[in-house]
């Protein structure tokens, strides 16, 4: 049995409904609660409908324990609900509830964690380096990073219900193979650009604080290579991003 | 060094350990080891699409990963071995006799299991094993990120999920 056509509301539901996938998130059941709640405008569609055996057993499967990137999420609730629909065995479906959890939050912490979010914060840097105000900077930094992610979640939801537990093979997309690599490439460029410029934001024309500016960026290195892959690199993008705006906004 | 982590973690390969563990201790294999996995074709499709490209998954059962675990030792790359669940790992360390440190890095809730750490969840068999092991010889520490402090067995055991 095949999976049905989503009508248009219900993939509007579940789209909706991954923006608060880690609402109920808790120490026991991670995203579990969340994975549920946007795979059920799906399950609507089983035999009995809402409230039916089917539907209820689903439920049940679904809020288990559950833990990937929340924005690759979408991917396993098509899946999921690709499964549930089409009749795929039960035991199946567990499994892969179980199985998908880590290679989802594999490879989105790479593409989003460690490749989108130091690109996003690199590129506002370098936004503050060429003279564009503060509130520009942070609109900028948000608008781009929540594009990027929004799409994720869009073409996750949409490659997993196409693909249902043979999903692997989403995953092989070279967005997701190829992409963490070729973001952080981008983002050494954009290093490369925004830091010279932002330095030169930081001092402005008079360059009373150049000192304590190379000061700093020499302490910043030693610190980074003193804890180099034990600091999370998003982290200290934020971070730089946040005083750099402190800093502009101070002057 | 060889195998750099000896890990049991029920998410087996995701983000804490190609990216958390990974990137600093340069990790280029994962042998992962899971008797059903290991038999699995489409389970180990979707794990292999979890790890980068650079670094390779190979999947053993106990006895074949205890077959080969010298092998694994011996290689210049650095790698990590994962094990979803204590029983797994407890079978190999004693299986092998050459495993002295293993990390809990995530056992999640389930019925029976109580907190211990946030990330550590723990049935009383299961705490009985891991102090069995730990009587054996094997050091074994809670730590889900290298940025974290291990939290040595004792402490994890004495724990309440805060």
């Amino acid at each position: 049995m095949t999976a049905p056509r989503l009508p248009v509301r219900t993939r509007a539901a579940m789209f909706l409904r991954l923006l608060a996938v880690q609402g109920a998130w808790n120490y026991e059941t991670l995203m579990g609660n969340g994975i549920a709640f946007a795979v059920e405008p799906a399950l609507r569609l089983l035999p009995g409908g809402r409230g039916g055996d089917r539907y209820r057993a689903a439920i049940a499967r679904q809020n288990g324990y559950f833990n990937a990137n929340p924005y690759l999420a979408g991917l396993a609730v098509g899946a999921l609900a690709n499964a549930e629909l089409s009749g795929d065995p039960t035991d199946r479906i567990e499994r892969f509830h179980t199985a998908c959890c880590g290679p989802l939050g594999s490879v989105g912490d790479r593409l989003v964690w460690a490749g989108w979010l130091p690109a996003c914060s690199l590129l506002a840097l370098m936004a503050f380096g060429l003279g564009m105000r503060p509130a520009g900077v942070v609109l900028l930094f948000l608008g781009t990073y929540n594009i990027g992610t929004m799409a994720l979640r869009y073409w996750g939801l949409h490659a997993g219900y196409r693909e249902g537990l043979r999903v692997a093979s989403a995953l092989g997309a070279p967005l997701l193979r190829q992409g963490p690599a070729q973001v952080a490439r981008a983002s050494a460029l954009l290093a490369g650009i925004a830091i010279p410029l932002a330095v030169r934001g930081v001092i402005g024309p008079a360059h009373e604080a150049l000192e304590i500016v190379f000061a700093a960026a020499a302490v910043g290195a030693v610190i980074l290579a003193r804890f180099n892959g034990r600091v999370e690199g998003w982290r200290l993008a934020v971070v730089a991003l946040a005083l750099f705006i402190l800093i502009s906004v101070v002057r | 060094m060889p195998i750099e982590l000896y890990r049991i973690d029920d998410r087996l390969v995701h983000g804490q350990v190609v990216v958390g563990w990974g990137q600093p201790l340069n990790i280029t294999f994962v042998v992962l080891v899971d008797d059903i996995i290991a038999t699995s074709d489409w389970e180990q499709e979707l794990y292999r699409m979890g790890a980068p490209p650079e670094m390779t998954v190979t999947f053993e059962t106990v006895e074949s990963a205890t077959a080969k675990l010298a092998e694994y030792q011996s290689r210049a790359a650095h790698g990590i071995l994962l094990a979803g669940d204590i029983d797994t790992m407890r079978r190999l360390v004693e299986r092998s006799g050459t495993i002295n440190h293993v990390n809990i890095g995530g056992i999640h809730h389930r019925a029976g299991r109580t907190a211990r750490l946030r990330y550590v969840f723990l049935t009383p068999e299961e705490e009985v094993s891991l102090r069995e092991m730990g009587a054996g010889g094997v050091t074994i520490t809670a730590q889900d990120v290298p940025a974290t402090t291990p939290v040595p067995l004792d402490e994890v055991l004495a724990g309440t999920g805060e």
